[in-house]
């Protein structure tokens, strides 16, 4: 199994933001193919959000020890209440040290007749959606997302197993998609 | 499209011409309501017949009858209403484009679907319906078989006329005023028929009987160990749960026929409730034929489909989704021919043999290298894909077998995956998506290079596929007015 623990090249910090393609080319990609990167920005975002989630698994995961130093409850052993923050902990550093990189491994591409999404570097997926199947196309912003002026777009299908979301698209570029996508859709239209 | 027609042929309504469903309808839906509150009331009143008059007690003395009779009145007024109402403010509407259905009394609903969207029709017979001679028309349009649209109930008769009109709209068929009799329905083609025996085995011989025996000797064990008979007797309820599973899957696929008709395949079954079920050309998303070990010494096979609007139907009574409960390689083939009728391959049997059977890498199919025996010791030559002309056949299993066939033109989205195992073994999953249904085609640890290669070229033929085969409407495209399906897709 490759080492996945070393965060690879870094990014410049005045990378420009979206036409780059991701750091990660992978086996699996289609060969000559450029895909846009989404925002860096999204690092951000999740940086934050799984921060938080992290924060909350390891508070809850403190509890015992927390018990066992206040003296309230001690009936387990030390180790246990001290491995178990540190488990969590650990966890929550390793996924947040990932983060850069998956973002990095974010891509799209719009071909004549589909659009390539690909995720993920060690669990990699490549998707491919034929603009003729989208049923329609859901732009959403959250609250942090609109802080940071990101959408996330989601293409539906017919069938439930195409899961495709593209999260971390500026705004604007959003926008653009969407009407985009709409419109191939509808030039290309195939029932069912 | 004028459709003005004389005897007995379907003519579709005008924007204000709107028809009821049989007035004994809410009754047939309600009985059982009715005939709880009448066993209910029956029983106390029984029991206050045989109670009352020893023990003299309570109010059982002088009030009943008075009672009785103003209870059983007030039920007749409200259930009446109620039916009344419903069946008053029930109201349907067949148009050249569209199905509309208004019901409800305090909800009002109002409902319309394209009739060119409708992905296939059932004609249902639940026991006292058919004491009646009434029918519930139900039919799916492509939403992922949220909500099935329901008229209950017609004559007979009336649900298939209504079929058959609908089946021609949806097909695209220009009405020619001259031959009215193109709408009314046409005439079935019988293909194949599965004996009682055959139900009745394959119910047996299945994993329900599997589960049964556990239990039984579960049960058995139990009782032997404890040595008291009462733990038996407490296994009684799972055995009856168990006999109304075979009750159910014996009487739900009993009689079951397959027939060819104009407007597509035609499926009658069920032993109490009855249904005919029509799924047009075209509307088929993935078929699937499946073979446990147990099965394998008869020969049967068990065939899916996929159809947009069923979604993975295990709700309903009835198992929409088989198109085949139990069928030898034969009928499996028959069956085959009518929902898809080009394979695009010359030798259909060989192929689909070798991808019912395997293992290894005949007539076409590419099963994972040798490098998939790590994660799949004993099913790499048997996972396999092949790809003809016209569809993508994935093989799967070794114990529990498996061929998905999935049309080019009804290819969803398509995705390569990926984990680090797989990495390291220079290994690749191939996801085609299909709609809602049973069928999730998937070709498991292809080879890196062929991966990739099946990922590009499916998307090739899939958008070529795609642009052929576009119209919605399956018959406007066929110049020639013969609607057979055989006919119509040799364009090989």
């Amino acid at each position: 199994m490759p080492s996945q623990s070393s965060p690879a090249t870094p990014v410049p910090p005045g990378a420009p933001p979206v036409p780059v393609p991701p750091a990660h080319a992978s086996a699996i990609d289609p060969e000559g193919v450029p895909f846009r990167r989404v925002s860096d920005r999204l690092t951000t975002l999740r940086l934050i959000e799984r921060g938080l989630g992290g924060l909350v698994f390891l508070a809850a995961a403190s509890l015992p020890l927390v018990l066992r130093l206040a003296g309230v409850w001690g009936g387990y052993p030390a180790w246990l209440a001290w491995a178990l923050p540190s488990a969590v902990l650990a966890t929550v550093l390793w996924v947040l040290a990932l983060v850069p990189r998956q973002v990095r491994a974010i891509g799209y591409a719009e071909r004549n007749d589909d659009l390539l999404v690909r995720h993920g570097i060690m669990f990699h997926r490549v998707m491919v959606v034929p603009y003729g199947r989208m049923q329609y196309v859901d732009v959403t912003m959250g609250p942090l997302e609109r802080m940071l002026g990101l959408s996330s777009v989601h293409l539906h299908t017919a069938s439930p197993g195409t899961n495709a979301v593209l999260c971390g698209v500026p705004a604007a570029e959003a926008a653009r998609l969407r009407e985009q996508l709409s419109a191939r859709g509808e030039a290309k239209l195939a029932g069912l | 499209m004028s459709a003005a027609f004389t005897g007995g042929a379907f003519h579709t309504d005008s924007a204000d011409s709107w028809h009821r469903v049989h007035p004994v309808s809410p009754l047939v839906r309600g009985w059982v309501a009715v005939a709880a509150v009448l066993f209910i009331f029956g029983r106390n009143a029984l029991d206050s017949l045989f109670t009352g008059r020893p023990d003299g007690r309570g109010i059982s003395a002088g009030a009943p009858p008075a009672v009785i009779a103003a209870v059983v009145g007030a039920a007749i007024v409200v259930f009446g209403t109620g039916f009344f109402l419903s069946w008053r403010f029930t109201r349907y509407q067949v148009t050249d484009e569209h199905v509309h259905i208004n019901s409800g009394i305090i909800f009002r609903q109002q409902r319309r679907a394209r009739i060119d969207r409708v992905q296939s029709i059932d004609v249902v017979q639940p026991l006292v319906a058919r004491a009646f001679g009434l029918a519930e028309l139900k039919f799916d349009v492509a939403d992922g078989g949220k909500s099935a649209f329901r008229l209950s109930f017609l004559k007979l008769d009336e649900a298939k006329r209504l079929r058959a009109a609908i089946l021609a709209r949806a097909a695209g068929v220009a009405v020619d005023p001259d031959a009215p009799d193109q709408v009314t329905e046409a005439p079935e083609q019988h293909v194949l028929a599965l004996s009682p025996g055959r139900i009745i085995g394959a119910t047996v011989f299945s994993s329900l009987s599997i589960v049964a025996l556990l239990v039984l000797s579960g049960a058995v064990a139990l009782t032997a160990w404890s040595g008291e008979i009462g733990v038996f007797i407490g296994f009684v309820p799972v055995f009856i749960g168990v006999g109304a599973s075979y009750w159910k899957a014996i009487t739900g696929d009993y009689n079951f026929r397959v027939a060819l008709s104009p407007d597509g395949v035609r499926l009658h079954y069920g032993m109490l409730e009855t249904r005919a079920q029509t799924i047009p050309p075209g509307r088929v998303q993935a078929v699937g034929i499946s073979q446990g070990p147990v099965w394998r010494p008869f020969g049967w096979y068990r065939v899916h489909v996929n159809v947009a609007g069923y979604g993975d139907d295990r709700s309903d009574h009835g198992n929409r989704t088989v198109l085949l409960p139990a069928g030898t390689l034969e009928e499996v083939m028959a069956v085959l021919a009518l929902v898809f009728p080009d394979p695009g391959v010359d030798n259909p049997v060989d192929v689909f043999t070798a991808g019912l059977r395997g293992p290894g890498n005949r007539h076409g199919f590419v099963h994972s290298p040798r490098s998939a025996r790590w994660i799949d010791p004993l099913a790499w030559r048997y996972n396999a894909y092949r790809a003809t002309s016209t569809a993508l056949l994935c093989r799967h299993g070794v114990i529990f077998r498996r061929l998905e066939v999935v049309p080019h033109e009804r290819t969803q989205s398509l995705s390569l995956r990926q984990g680090p195992l797989m990495a390291a073994l220079g290994l690749v999953d191939f996801e085609l998506h299909s709609t809602a249904g049973p069928i999730k085609p998937v070709v498991h640890h292809v080879a890196l290079d062929a991966g990739r290669r099946l990922f590009d070229d499916q998307a090739a033929r899939a958008a070529t596929a795609r642009r052929i085969h576009s119209a919605e409407h399956w018959l406007a495209t066929a110049p020639s007015a013969t609607p057979d399906p055989q006919e119509q897709q040799h364009a090989n």
